[in-house]
């Protein structure tokens, strides 16, 4: 029997007809395909807040812990306390965009989603929650990150 | 369908509608890239040769992969011992009842309170019947199996966006779905606008199957009726005697249905691993790390938190503090060492390997995966809405709901699945919360599904994935970059060091992974260890 495959124009249009839909409906129904049924059917917010404080405790707290004290299992989430690492804002700057083990990259550029998309946080994001945690927690750090300077971190990489 | 949806179909909108239905196999192959739907490598038992004279292996970790490396060398005559971190076997493998106690990291404990022979699955809870693997340890373990129920008709389906707030039932969704694209398809077949693509001969062949598929009527039409209705189920079923004339339902109206995303869901039940049939252990999937346990007892040591593995050309040393005990150290020794330690825990430890090994074990993020039991005072979902088992699919940060798959028709209280969240937002931010606030914005997001929630609930237990102290987060998450650049190198042996566990295979969170990964592992170990010897 004479098969027809579907011709290009027409597959062209169907691919454009795709896009269109991703275009038109929001959340995870947006890629109109799911890998496993936990990618479930949520329409999953961005996070949208700049104030270090809410994303420090929506976000970081989960690992991290209240007050930045870290925690000690079979392995450990390094506390944000009393740890040398936060003197340099450039490195705290290029962990959170970048991810460093477990912890997962949160810039746009390394962002890895499942079961939805990632969080991502911008650059101005990524200034604010530096700078909330270097000056709390007993942090007293006085040389402020801006976003400007996150993103030319930002730019360094790749 | 309404008149106004079902004129003037231009070739863009039906298109459109089938990109959405095509989307399967585009699906597929996005799911095989990542490693999804990889069909189990297991091949039946594993034949090892005869460990050669005196030949010891160090199994680090009592997870499914631990546990299947050291079962299986065991067998071959190695010597083995196995450390692990938590006062059980098991890992990720694990079931919480009433009774149990645990602590996660930040020191908050919670005691689970559910009635006896009332459980939940912290971790993995199904079995799909083509992981051979597990199924087969099961069966050689004398782990009894029962119906997982993956897909219920009867479930909903819930947007907060989507027909007021009000749950639709799968039932329904799929027949609505399935009947509009089935009318639109007919309607472009007869307009002609697929003689390019269909021959005459086919088109025939063609309609006749939309009725059947999409359920319409002689007219190729999705509306209410007989054939609509004995898909979508009955605005008032048939029954007998004076009452048993049915009354048809109506169905969704297209553009409803297509701007409630619910449709999104529908795909579930059809993908490869959540095809029916499914199966659980009875009494909780941890049943099979306790039975391993049990053929294992002399040769796990618990509580042994790793801080240091040692490799020379001679053997590997670990080391090890005893939390049970001060935390005292002590270092155990042997010729190979299995490592299944997770990457997230793993990646911490000192381990002298070669750089492509380190840098693979440094890749890999985890999933913040989260889930919530419930327990209330009555199986309502079974009572008052013939839910029984399934799972009910919903835009709120819970994700899901699942009922139980076992004891259907019991008296007395039961045990929900109230959220199993995996998406990073909803997922850092529920991890983030105490265990008490989990469970209480689990009932406070349920109740928008099921009123009886409120008046229903007896009490509930929260396990975040991140704040489990053995594992420290869900299962590895790789994307396509990372596992194209270090995916070979984390699976390589390195001198005597070789991984396993989910995070060492193309199924990631599944402990299909864990066991096909152990048992590629200890087939290398077993050639290195014969090549060895008869040097």
């Amino acid at each position: 029997m004479n098969k027809k495959r579907l011709a290009p124009p027409a597959a062209a249009v169907l691919c454009s007809a795709i896009a269109l839909a991703s275009i038109m409906l929001g959340g995870f129904a947006r890629e109109g395909r799911a890998r496993a049924d936990t990618a479930g059917i949520l329409d999953s917010e961005p996070f949208t807040s700049t104030d270090g404080r809410q994303i420090y405790e929506h976000v970081c707290r989960g690992c991290h812990m209240a007050n930045g004290v870290g925690a000690i299992g079979a392995g450990r989430f390094p506390a944000l306390t009393k740890n040398p690492a936060l003197g340099s804002r450039q490195y705290m700057a290029l962990t959170i965009l970048m991810g460093k083990r477990n912890m997962p990259a949160f810039g746009a550029k390394y962002a890895i989603g499942f079961g939805g998309p990632p969080v991502i946080l911008n650059e101005a994001q990524i200034a604010a929650v530096i700078n909330y945690v270097r000056t709390n927690f007993g942090n007293h750090y006085t040389d402020p990150i801006t976003a400007a300077q996150v993103g030319a971190l930002d730019q360094g990489t790749h | 369908m309404s008149e106004k949806s079902g004129t003037a179909l231009s070739r863009r909108q039906l298109l459109t509608m089938i990109g959405v239905s095509a989307g399967a196999t585009a699906m597929y192959q996005a799911m095989h890239s990542l490693g999804f739907a990889a069909e189990s490598k297991f091949q039946g038992p594993i034949r090892l040769s005869a460990a050669p004279k005196g030949a010891s292996v160090l199994v680090l970790g009592a997870g499914i992969a631990g546990l299947v490396a050291a079962y299986e060398l065991r067998n071959a005559g190695y010597q083995v011992q196995v450390l692990e971190y938590n006062p059980r076997a098991g890992g990720r493998n694990w079931t919480l009842r009433g009774g149990d106690r645990y602590t996660e990291l930040g020191g908050e404990t919670q005691e689970c309170r559910f009635d006896p022979g009332l459980y939940i699955n912290p971790g993995p809870w199904r079995l799909p019947y083509h992981h051979r693997g597990m199924l087969s340890y099961c069966k050689r373990l004398g782990v009894a199996l029962e119906p997982f129920v993956q897909i219920n008709y009867n479930a909903y389906l819930h947007s907060r966006k989507a027909f007021g707030g009000k749950p639709q039932r799968l039932r329904a969704v799929q027949a609505d779905y399935d009947g509009h694209v089935a009318e639109l398809l007919a309607k472009a077949t007869r307009n002609h606008a697929l003689d390019a693509e269909v021959t005459a001969e086919d088109q025939a062949i063609l309609l006749s199957s939309l009725r059947s598929s999409g359920a319409l009527d002689s007219n190729y039409r999705f509306v209410k009726g007989a054939d609509s209705s004995e898909r979508r189920g009955f605005e008032r079923d048939p029954g007998g005697g004076l009452s048993a004339r049915p009354a048809f339902s109506e169905p969704i109206a297209l553009s409803d249905l297509l701007r409630s995303g619910l449709w999104a869901a529908l795909s579930f039940g059809a993908l490869y691993d959540m095809q029916t049939t499914m199966f659980q252990p009875v009494g909780g999937m941890g049943q099979v790390g306790q039975a391993f346990a049990r053929e294992l007892a002399p040769l796990i040591r618990y509580n042994a938190k790793v801080v240091d593995i040692h490799q020379d050309e001679r053997g590997v040393s670990a080391t090890f503090e005893d939390i049970s005990a001060g935390s005292s150290r002590q270092t155990l020794r042997a010729d190979w060492c299995v490592c299944t330690i997770p990457l997230s825990i793993l990646s911490q430890i000192p381990m002298n390997v070669g750089a492509s090994m380190a840098r693979a074990i440094a890749a890999v993020p985890y999933c913040t995966g989260l889930k919530v039991g419930l327990q209330f005072k009555r199986r309502f979902w079974e009572e008052d809405e013939q839910i029984y088992g399934g799972i009910t699919y919903t835009d709120l940060p819970i994700g899901q709901i699942s009922y139980p798959s076992s004891r259907f028709f019991a008296d007395g209280k039961g045990v929900l699945l109230g959220a199993y969240i995996w998406d990073m937002r909803n997922s850092m931010d529920f991890t983030s919360m105490t265990p008490a606030e989990r469970v209480s914005k689990a009932v406070e997001y349920g109740s928008q599904i099921h009123p009886q929630y409120p008046k229903e609930f007896d009490n509930g237990i929260a396990v975040a994935w991140h704040r489990v102290p053995s594992a420290m987060g869900c299962f590895g998450l790789w994307s396509d970059a990372t596992r194209a650049e270090h995916y070979d190198n984390l699976c390589a042996f390195d001198g005597r060091i070789v991984l396993a566990g989910e995070h060492a295979s193309y199924m990631p969170a599944w402990q299909e992974g864990a066991v096909t990964s152990a048992l590629d592992a200890i087939d290398r170990l077993q050639e290195r260890a014969a090549a060895g010897a008869a040097a």
